[in-house]
């Protein structure tokens, strides 16, 4: 089973999220900023990261900077899922490493072709 | 369910009859239910107060106009970017280099049959755009034709919600080929301008739409009755091209009917043209024969032949400065 971290500030997201990502057979954790999902992954690095862009302490782009300058952090599929849609962010985001995006609000179908897109179904 | 139902029941009998008549496609089982959701919409469009208002005027009236705009309504299909990837893919992969390499300085016309909201050719165009080095010097049109609709009319716009986007288009594409216009996304016009949308009506007759190296109808055959999947694919392959292909859905396999299209080995639901092959008439005179022959008439004409030949054998065999024959 694949693992796949979410990080958002919103509870009622990550549950959200959690849930469509258990009916695509993902094991799912959470994480509520990104210096909380950074050290998750120091821990143990998942195999795709479902993430926020705006968050307390640190938001998603500094994290996934930093993210993939850690060992193995070049590993885990990046998906952002953010209501951020302006092109210069969404290439901002490309160009710091994340592989898909997400624009909030989303719904399973929108997750899954992503996740699919992005090679992980 | 049937509480929901707001017209009388042999109006729904009728509408599927309707919708077999005129497009040939079967709409099957639990039609009601698609009947209520589409229709209602097109009733509200059309101004009127109701649904059953609106059915009773077209049966009460037989208006073609709203005929077809109530038939078009029924089979507008879902469709979202990159549809079936894997034939897309083989598109580039098998079909685009033949092409390529047979009509190099041509420019490809290519036929999306039944585009509905478009996202078949923008796909299409979209595919051969990000693949372009591989093609060099391509040029190419597409031309995609459905039913009028609100679909086809979206098309044209080429504008897209921000679900309809997100789904099976990699936001590499979005960015590159869409521009956000508030909550939606336009294709760019450089896109937009290699496609002509068509309201067409798809059991008539295509050569009014020319011929084409490429036709693409993908997973749409299943929804029509037998009949008319021979006619559409009839028509499909008159527009072809010689040597040209007809792609099909993955899994759509006709190799068992005969058009004067072969199937490419692998890929069942890629059927190329044959190449027509014209033979010099041997006798202008000959009569051709009209009926069904049978294995008596073909020795008979044997014979007949067999003395033919040797009556005028001695001149040929003099013309030919022999001295004998076998």
């Amino acid at each position: 089973m694949k693992t796949c971290l979410v990080v958002d500030d919103s509870k009622m997201i990550r549950r959200v999220a959690g849930r469509i990502l258990k009916d695509l057979s993902f094991e799912t954790s959470e994480a509520a900023n990104g210096q909380d999902a950074l050290d998750q992954c120091r821990g143990q690095m998942p195999d795709a990261i479902l993430l926020d862009w705006n968050m307390p302490v640190m938001d998603g782009l500094n994290f996934l900077k930093t993210l993939r300058k850690e060992p193995k952090g070049g590993d885990p599929v990046v998906v952002f899922c953010t209501a951020e849609r302006d092109v210069t962010k969404i290439t901002e985001a490309l160009e710091a490493g994340a592989d898909e995006y997400v624009m909030k609000p989303f719904d399973s179908d929108i997750i899954e072709s992503k996740f699919m897109m992005a090679g992980l179904i | 369910m049937s509480a929901a139902l707001s017209l009388k029941p042999s109006y729904y009998e009728a509408l599927k009859r309707l919708t077999l008549e005129l497009a040939g496609v079967n709409l099957g089982g639990n039609h009601e239910f698609l009947i209520e959701t589409r229709l209602s919409a097109l009733a509200r469009q059309e101004g009127y107060d109701n649904l059953q208002m609106m059915i009773e005027e077209l049966f009460g009236s037989g208006q073609t106009r709203l005929a077809v705009h109530v038939v078009s309504a029924l089979l507008e299909r879902d469709s979202q970017f990159n549809d079936d990837a894997e034939s897309l893919e083989d598109i580039l992969n098998t079909v685009l280099p033949v092409l390529h390499r047979l009509y190099k300085g041509t420019t490809l016309r290519i036929l999306s049959y039944g585009c509905s909201s478009g996202q078949e050719p923008y796909s299409i165009a979209m595919a051969i755009e990000k693949n372009k080095d591989l093609f060099p010097g391509l040029k190419y049109e597409i031309a995609a034709v459905d039913y009028p609709s609100v679909a086809i009319d979206r098309a044209r716009a080429g504008r897209y919600t921000h679900f309809d986007v997100q789904r099976g288009l990699p936001i590499t594409d979005l960015i590159r080929f869409f521009d956000r216009a508030g909550e939606d996304w336009i294709i760019k016009d450089s896109l937009k301008d290699r496609i002509v949308f068509t309201d067409f009506h798809l059991l008539s007759k295509l050569d009014v739409l020319g011929e084409f190296h490429l036709v693409v109808f993908r997973k749409g055959l299943a929804r029509y009755s037998a009949p008319a999947q021979i006619r559409v694919l009839r028509e499909l392959t008159s527009v072809v091209r010689e040597l040209g292909f007809l792609v099909l859905g993955r899994g759509e396999d006709v190799s068992n009917l005969n058009f004067g299209l072969d199937g490419v080995e692998g890929v069942p639901h890629i059927l190329r043209k044959r190449e027509m092959i014209i033979e010099e008439p041997i006798d202008p005179n000959a009569k051709v024969p009209s009926g069904r022959t049978t294995f008596e008439g073909a020795k008979r004409r044997f014979n007949r032949a067999r003395s033919d030949l040797s009556e005028t054998r001695p001149e040929q065999v003099s013309q030919e400065g022999k001295t004998s024959v076998a």
